[in-house]
């Protein structure tokens, strides 16, 4: 790839331009500006040359030539509006609508539909077949939940089949039977057991494959939208969300716009109606007499006036939401300390402060954003400790499409099978929790060239014995990884969720990272995080340990383990909490219930009445990412706008106002009022956004520049963090199955189970085991299952994995019906679970 | 399900390639020489034998019109030419003769699974036109007399 970049001039009508040797002709004509249509050509995609819409004339050859597999060459003469090629275009259309169903007026395409679109465009406007048209069926079929085919309007581009294997991975489309008898659908038209992500329906030109739950509810044209930012995981795919009434009707990606141009996920594509719930929180309650009565927001904000007196330092608490806007998140610290002059401030009920310190030092988040699109121009990238697959979807899109299409390796350690492998170079199945022993057994076998003088060599041969024995892996495979590493001039390591929930992990992180780069080796971490706006929090300064651009704080205070034990002791008496679930999400459920009760006063600040905000004094309505300007910071450090849509219902207000008018309550003068002012605010106070960039790069289908680059946050000048070292986590000696939890692909958070689409593609509660654990104790994919543990037990239904490793059970942690936060109990080893097959 | 000796003739097959997906074909063929056709179960086999998805094993033999999938053919199948040559030379006469004498239409099976009759593309042999293929053998240079003759010798 290094080395000399050949060019080639080449005219196109007439114009004369010059290129990169190997360009294809159809980008450098539109890059000259000239228009070409196309059906089957898609920029992330193998070209096929299949739909011939792009036929170009090129001077001195016979024949027209498709322009989206033919790269140029120094010399060429291309035209591309010549009555050859006009006549050409008209004729392939004609062909296309020789079987096509022409049923545009009940068809949900209609209106933004790229065939009507060509044929109004490039004609022709008469057909002459008189043939019967084939049809592939009498009436449209499911194939799942979320899609419904009509193959009577396909036009063979095999977009859909090209996007399921290459981008997503899935690979369950097929283009069966060939010429225009081929249908491209499942199995023999079986129900998918995919990722439900609708790429195939987001990639279709016409309206073969579309949105189930969008069916027959509106056209295109009265459809009103904003260009936004998923809500759900850390990736931060850019997406357009669309209402009618109202009512939030559908969200989509656009091709070339954002760093997923068109692709999304399940929870992205099908899981924003959560925000057009009918549960939505539409006032402000207060508790009176033991039950939750509707207040105004005179009424509520008085009642918090009445008790929390100002300033009232470290009695009181709190915990902000990473799905709140970089805006909000600023503006809860600063109400926090500054007004109440609390240091005790946290983002999450799910990890220790320490961690979440650790993490971002060993991961260089304060160092500034770093692009997916750098790391994978890596020659070697390590995904470790996340289940990419399911909690980024879209982060394991980018790096199975870009690991396809150049030569470098990709490592996967996790103790779980992801779709991931199968694009992967090694994979490592290791014990759940062991990341740590993992890194070290790799930074061991890097440094084993050379032994360091202090350490003999049997010695370390000991220690790595040691620790492939505690990782659960063989020695060849470690050596293998680090052979890997090695060879590799530039590495990227992509740390995920599990570093957290297994923090002792964190500083072998840091350490792994020095070795590499004391091997003169270039070295990038990227953090796979599973909330939109998880690493704007932190940045934000919604922490225990530091301020706004990761800087020291005066005062260190109590993360949100820490509040709930000082509540339980009567330490801390009031706590406010925005938009997270405490009572579901933190570990050990009947700890935090029995903590939050004895609170004098919780606040509680959400969209829907959580099993937190049951147990508030106060709840005030916030809104959805739907209802709000602000920013979110992804995964990378990259910021991004989101806009509003919709109004916030009923007397629900943007949460930045509830925050704000909290604040107004005890200083009038507290704000800023609007996200822009609080966001000069922020450039002010965290150097790191300083420089920021939100300019949006929009540009539609002529390009696909999809790396942002001035949207990345910068380095902190301030930073000080420091890593904490956890002591190795120990299990419970009984029970076959070590538990894990984490994101589920359909479902995170809290909101995911609040929307009706995603619900219809898995409700009820699974376990995940491997398919060898499953054939030992003779249970299969499907059944209902007992788990359980010492403190509690439930019934699930089994899915097995086929390459997971053995021994391990996953259950995802936000499941209503089983919620995983019982099997755990505070201060008490990882939990072990027994599965037995349930019989009715 | 398939036969044993159709999965030692996959496992051979496998040795010729570098990678197991490029027996698809091979695998395929096996399948055929079972009962005809290629059954839904026996394209879950053949993916499952060679690590592809059921989908892509499906895609690959429907390509292919000689492969009968989920399309379960008498004992004899009659292929019948229908392009130019055989065409001009009487191929439709033969076609219409054909479904009178089996009491079937072109692309059925007679009641008692003995022939089905199917026409296709040419088969690379107009010099002897018309013609037609009854499972693996050529029969050339056809007449009504001709067929008939041929059809009570396979009865």
């Amino acid at each position: 790839m290094h080395g000399v970049i050949i060019m080639a001039t080449v005219k196109i009508n007439g114009k004369e331009i010059t290129v990169q040797d190997n360009t294809l002709i159809l980008d450098a004509a539109r890059d000259a500006g000239f228009e070409i249509p196309t059906f089957c050509y898609q920029a992330d995609l193998m070209g096929i040359g299949s739909c011939r819409m792009c036929l170009v004339e090129i001077e001195g050859q016979k024949k027209l030539q498709p322009s989206c597999i033919t790269p140029v060459l120094h010399g060429m003469s291309i035209n591309t509006e010549t009555p050859t090629v006009i006549s050409a275009r008209a004729s392939m259309l004609e062909f296309l609508l020789a079987n096509h169903a022409l049923d545009c007026p009940v068809c949900d395409k209609g209106g933004e539909c790229e065939l009507q679109d060509m044929v109004y465009k490039y004609g022709p406007h008469k057909g002459r077949h008189a043939e019967k048209k084939f049809k592939f069926q009498e009436k449209d079929y499911a194939l799942s939940p979320v899609i419904i085919k009509n193959s009577n309007r396909c036009v063979q581009c095999q977009k859909c089949v090209r996007v399921c294997a290459e981008v997503v991975g899935a690979n369950v489309l097929g283009a069966l039977g060939r010429g225009d008898h081929q249908e491209e659908t499942s199995f023999f038209r079986h129900f998918l057991d995919c990722d439900q992500d609708g790429n195939c329906i987001e990639v279709c030109p016409v309206g073969c494959f579309m949105r189930l739950p969008y069916r027959y509810r509106t056209r295109p044209w009265d459809l009103k939208g904003a260009d936004t930012v998923c809500p759900y995981c850390g990736t931060g795919c850019r997406m357009v969300i669309e209402h009618r009434d109202g009512v939030l009707i559908r969200s989509k990606a656009q091709l070339g716009v954002g760093l997923n141009s068109e692709t999304l996920c399940a929870r992205g594509r099908f899981g924003c109606d959560f925000a057009s719930s009918t549960e939505r929180l539409k006032t402000p309650l207060i508790r009176r007499g033991g039950s939750l009565e509707p207040a105004s927001w005179e009424e509520a904000l008085g009642y918090i006036k009445e008790h929390i007196p100002v300033n009232i330092g470290n009695k009181m608490g709190g915990i902000a939401s990473p799905r709140l806007t970089n805006e909000e998140l600023y503006l809860f610290q600063k109400l926090l300390r500054d007004i109440f002059g609390s240091p005790n401030l946290d983002s999450t009920a799910r990890w220790e402060p320490e961690a979440t310190e650790g993490f971002i030092k060993a991961t260089g988040m304060d160092e500034g954003g770093v692009s997916v699109f750098d790391c994978m121009e890596s020659d070697s990238v390590l995904v470790i400790g996340s289940h990419l697959s399911d909690e980024n979807p879209v982060t394991d899109y980018i790096v199975r499409r870009i690991k396809n299409t150049r030569r470098m390796s990709l490592i996967i350690a996790s103790p779980r099978e992801m779709k991931l492998d199968s694009s992967a170079t090694i994979k490592l199945r290791h014990s759940p929790g062991r990341e740590a022993a993992v890194l070290d057994a790799i930074a061991l076998a890097v440094n084993a060239g050379k032994p360091s003088p202090a350490e003999g060599a049997a010695l370390k041969d000991a220690k790595i014995e040691d620790l492939i024995a505690s990782a659960g892996v063989t020695k060849g495979a470690v050596e293998q990884i680090a052979q890997r590493l090695l060879a590799a001039n530039s590495i990227a390591i992509i740390a995920g969720m599990e570093f957290l929930r297994h923090p002792e992990g964190i500083p072998e992180l840091g350490l792994l990272k020095e070795a590499l780069k004391s091997s003169g080796k270039k070295v990038l971490v990227m953090p796979a995080l599973d909330r939109a706006n998880q690493r704007g929090a932190w940045e934000m300064g919604v922490h225990p340990a530091f301020g706004p651009g990761y800087g020291p704080v005066k005062d260190k205070g109590l993360g949100c383990a820490g509040m709930l034990e000082a509540a339980n002791r009567g330490d801390l008496d009031m706590m406010y909490i925005a938009g997270a679930d405490v009572a579901a999400m933190h570990p050990d459920e009947e700890f935090t219930r029995k903590a939050l009760l004895k609170l004098k006063l919780l606040v509680v600040q959400d969209i829907f009445l959580s099993e937190t905000a049951k147990l508030a004094h106060v709840v005030l309505p916030g809104s959805s990412f739907a209802e709000k300007e602000g920013t979110f910071t992804n995964q990378e450090g990259r910021a991004q706008i989101i806009r509003k849509l919709l109004p916030p219902p009923g007397k629900a207000k943007r949460d930045l106002d509830v925050i704000r008018a909290v604040g107004e309550v005890y200083d009038p003068s507290f704000g800023p009022k609007m996200p822009v002012l609080v966001l000069d605010e922020i450039r002010n106070a965290a150097g790191m956004y300083a420089h920021v960039s939100l300019a949006f790069n929009n540009k539609r289908n002529t390009e696909n520049k999809l790396d942002n680059r001035h949207a990345l946050v910068q380095g902190s000048a301030t930073s000080a963090l420091s890593v904490t070292r956890f002591s190795a986590a120990t299990t419970e000696p009984e029970g076959r199955f070590h538990l894990t939890t984490g994101n589920h692909l359909f479902h995170s958070g809290r909101f995911s189970r609040r929307s009706g689409t995603l619900l219809g593609l898995l409700s009820a509660a699974v376990v995940e085991i491997s398919e060898k654990d499953a054939a030992s104790l003779n249970l299969k994919s499907g059944d209902k299952v007992k788990v359980k543990g010492r403190h509690y037990e439930a019934i699930l239904s089994l899915k097995t994995k086929k390459g997971s490793k053995e021994g391990v059970a996953f259950i995802a942690e936000n499941y209503d019906d089983v919620p995983v936060n019982r099997f755990f109990k505070k201060g008490e080893p990882a939990p072990r679970v027994d599965i037995t097959k349930v019989t009715y | 399900m398939l036969s044993e000796r159709a999965k030692k003739e996959i496992e051979a097959a496998l040795r010729k390639y570098p990678n197991r997906k490029s027996a698809v074909m091979d695998a395929l063929r096996a399948a055929q020489k079972d009962k005809g056709h290629i059954a839904k179960d026996d394209m879950d086999e053949i993916a499952s034998i060679l690590e592809m998805r059921s989908v892509e094993v499906n895609a690959a033999a429907a390509f292919y019109t000689m492969y009968n999938v989920d399309r379960p053919v008498g004992k004899y199948h009659i292929q019948v030419c229908r392009n130019i040559s055989c065409s001009l030379l009487g191929a439709e006469h033969l076609i219409k003769h054909m479904e009178r004498a089996l009491s079937i239409k072109t692309g059925e099976t007679t009641p008692d699974k003995r022939f089905t009759l199917s026409t296709v593309e040419c088969l690379g042999s107009c010099g002897t036109a018309p013609m037609m293929q009854i499972n693996d053998d050529y029969h050339e240079n056809l007449t009504e007399a001709k067929i008939d003759e041929l059809l009570k010798k396979l009865e």
